[in-house]
C-alpha cells in the first residue's frame, strides 16, 4: 500500500474510533443542543470522515506508485491529517461542553475558531478534488478506464457542489430557513428539520457525488455508452442538488412529516 | 517540601516528557528517548513511592473497596498527590508506549500529535481512540494499515 492510501486508512480508522467514543458517551449523555443529545453531532461528523476517508484511501490506493509517491500528494495529506484533527476535536470538545461549534460566533475564540473550521473543511473539500484530478490523470491507475474518468469526475464534481452548497450554509445564520417550532418532526436519525428549509440535505448529496458518480462509472463501466452515461449522471446529479439547494432557500423541508 | 511545592514540581517534569514525544525526533538520540520512556516515570514513580508508604495509612477509613473509602484516601493532601503523581507517571509511561507502537504501525507524526496530547490530558480515551482506530482498520482488512 503506498503512504498516501496508508494515511488516508488510518484517518478512517480514527473516524471509526471516534464514533466508537459516541456510542460510549450516549450512554451516559443527557445534555440537549437543538432538540439532539450533544453526542449525536460529533458522532454524525465521525460516520461522514469514515465515508469519506474511505472512499479517499480507495482511490489513492489504486495510484500507480510513481505519481502516489508526488510530493504535492504527500502534503495533501498532511493538510488533510490537520483538517480532520482540527474538525473532529474541536467539534468534540464543543458538544462535551454542551455548546455548538458551527455558527457559534459567541464571542472572539468560538468567531475564530468557526472561522478556521471553514478553512479545515474547504481544505477537505479541496483535498478531493486533488485525488479525483490525479486519478483521472494516472494512466497507470488500477482501474478500469471508465471507472478512472467516474472516480475523477466525481470527486472534483463533489468538490465543485459541495463549495456551492457549503458557500450557501456558510452565508445563512443558521443551517434553517425559518424557525422550527420546538419539537417539530425531523428525518429520523439525519436530523434535518421536517417542518423548515434545511440546507444540510443539499450539502449531503453534493459531498456524496464522489461515491454516486464512481459507483454509477462502475455499473456502466465497459460498456459502449459509458462516459456518456458518467456524464448524463454527472448532470442530474448536479440538477438534483441545485433543486435541492433551492428547495430549502425557499423554506421548504425534504420531507413534510 | 509541601504537598504544593511538590506538585507544581511533579506537573512541571512531566511537561519536558510530553514535548518531547509530540515533537522532537525519535530513535535518534537513544538518551532523548529515554526521558519520556524512563527517567521521567522512574523518577515520578521514586516520589510516588515515597508518598505513599509515609502517608497511605494515615487516611481514616481510606481502601479500595467504595467511593467514599477512595475518597477518603484522596481526603488528605498528601493522599491526593500521591493519586495525582501515579496519574502524571502512568499517562507518560503509557505515552512513550504508544509512540513508539504507532511508530511501527506507520502513523504519521502529524496524527500522533493530538493522540498523544489526548493521552496526556485524558489518559485512557486517548488510549480508547488508538485501539479503536486499529481494531476498525482490522475489521476493514487493512490490518493495522500495515
Amino acid at each position: 500500500m503506498n503512504g498516501v492510501a496508508k494515511q488516508l486508512w488510518w484517518l478512517t480508522g480514527f473516524s471509526a474510533a471516534m464514533m466508537a467514543a459516541g456510542l460510549v458517551w450516549a450512554g451516559f449523555e443527557t445534555r440537549l443542543l437543538q432538540d439532539a443529545l450533544v453526542w449525536i453531532k460529533p458522532f454524525k461528523f465521525a460516520l461522514s470522515f469514515v465515508v469519506f476517508f474511505a472512499t479517499l484511501a480507495w482511490a489513492a490506493g489504486r495510484l500507480s506508485p510513481l505519481v502516489a509517491s508526488r510530493r504535492g500528494l504527500r502534503w495533501l495529506v498532511v493538510i488533510l491529517t490537520a483538517a480532520f484533527w482540527f474538525e473532529m476535536i474541536y467539534i468534540t470538545a464543543q458538544a462535551a461542553q454542551g455548546l455548538g461549534s458551527h455558527y457559534n460566533t459567541g464571542d472572539l475564540y468560538h468567531g475564530v475558531m468557526y472561522g478556521l473550521m471553514g478553512v479545515g473543511a474547504v481544505s477537505l473539500v479541496l483535498g478531493t478534488a486533488v485525488i479525483g484530478w490525479a486519478v483521472l490523470r494516472d494512466t497507470g491507475a488500477v482501474l478500469h478506464p471508465d471507472l478512472r474518468f467516474g472516480v475523477g469526475v466525481g470527486f472534483i464534481l463533489s468538490t465543485g457542489l459541495t463549495l456551492v452548497t457549503a458557500a450557501t450554509l456558510s452565508a445563512m445564520p443558521s443551517h434553517f430557513v425559518g424557525m422550527p417550532p420546538a419539537g417539530a418532526a425531523t428525518i429520523p436519525f439525519l436530523g434535518w428539520s421536517a417542518a423548515v428549509g434545511d440546507l444540510r440535505p443539499a450539502h449531503f448529496i453534493a459531498l456524496h457525488a464522489m461515491q454516486a458518480i464512481p459507483l454509477l462509472a462502475w455499473l456502466v463501466a465497459g460498456t459502449a455508452r459509458a462516459r456518456a452515461w458518467i456524464i448524463g449522471g454527472s448532470v442530474a446529479y448536479s440538477a438534483l442538488t441545485m433543486a435541492l439547494d433551492a428547495q430549502a432557500l425557499m423554506g421548504l423541508p425534504l420531507l413534510r412529516l | 517540601m509541601s504537598a504544593d511545592d511538590l506538585f507544581g514540581l511533579a506537573s512541571a517534569a512531566v511537561l519536558p516528557g510530553w514535548l518531547i514525544l509530540i515533537l522532537a525526533p525519535r530513535g535518534r538520540w537513544v538518551w532523548l528517548d529515554r526521558i519520556p520512556a524512563l527517567i521521567l516515570p522512574f523518577s515520578l514513580s521514586a516520589l510516588y513511592t515515597g508518598l505513599i508508604l509515609a502517608h497511605f495509612s494515615a487516611a481514616e477509613g481510606g481502601g479500595f473497596g467504595s467511593i467514599a473509602q477512595v475518597r477518603a484516601l484522596f481526603a488528605s493532601d498528601y493522599g491526593l498527590l500521591a493519586g495525582w503523581v501515579h496519574y502524571l507517571a502512568f499517562d507518560l509511561l503509557i505515552g512513550a508506549m504508544m509512540a513508539g507502537q504507532m511508530d511501527k504501525m506507520g502513523l504519521s507524526r502529524l496524527s500522533q500529535a493530538p493522540l498523544l496530547g489526548l493521552i496526556f490530558l485524558f489518559g485512557p480515551l486517548g488510549l480508547f481512540l488508538i485501539w479503536a482506530a486499529q481494531g476498525s482498520l482490522r475489521a476493514f482488512g487493512k490490518g493495522g494499515a500495515a
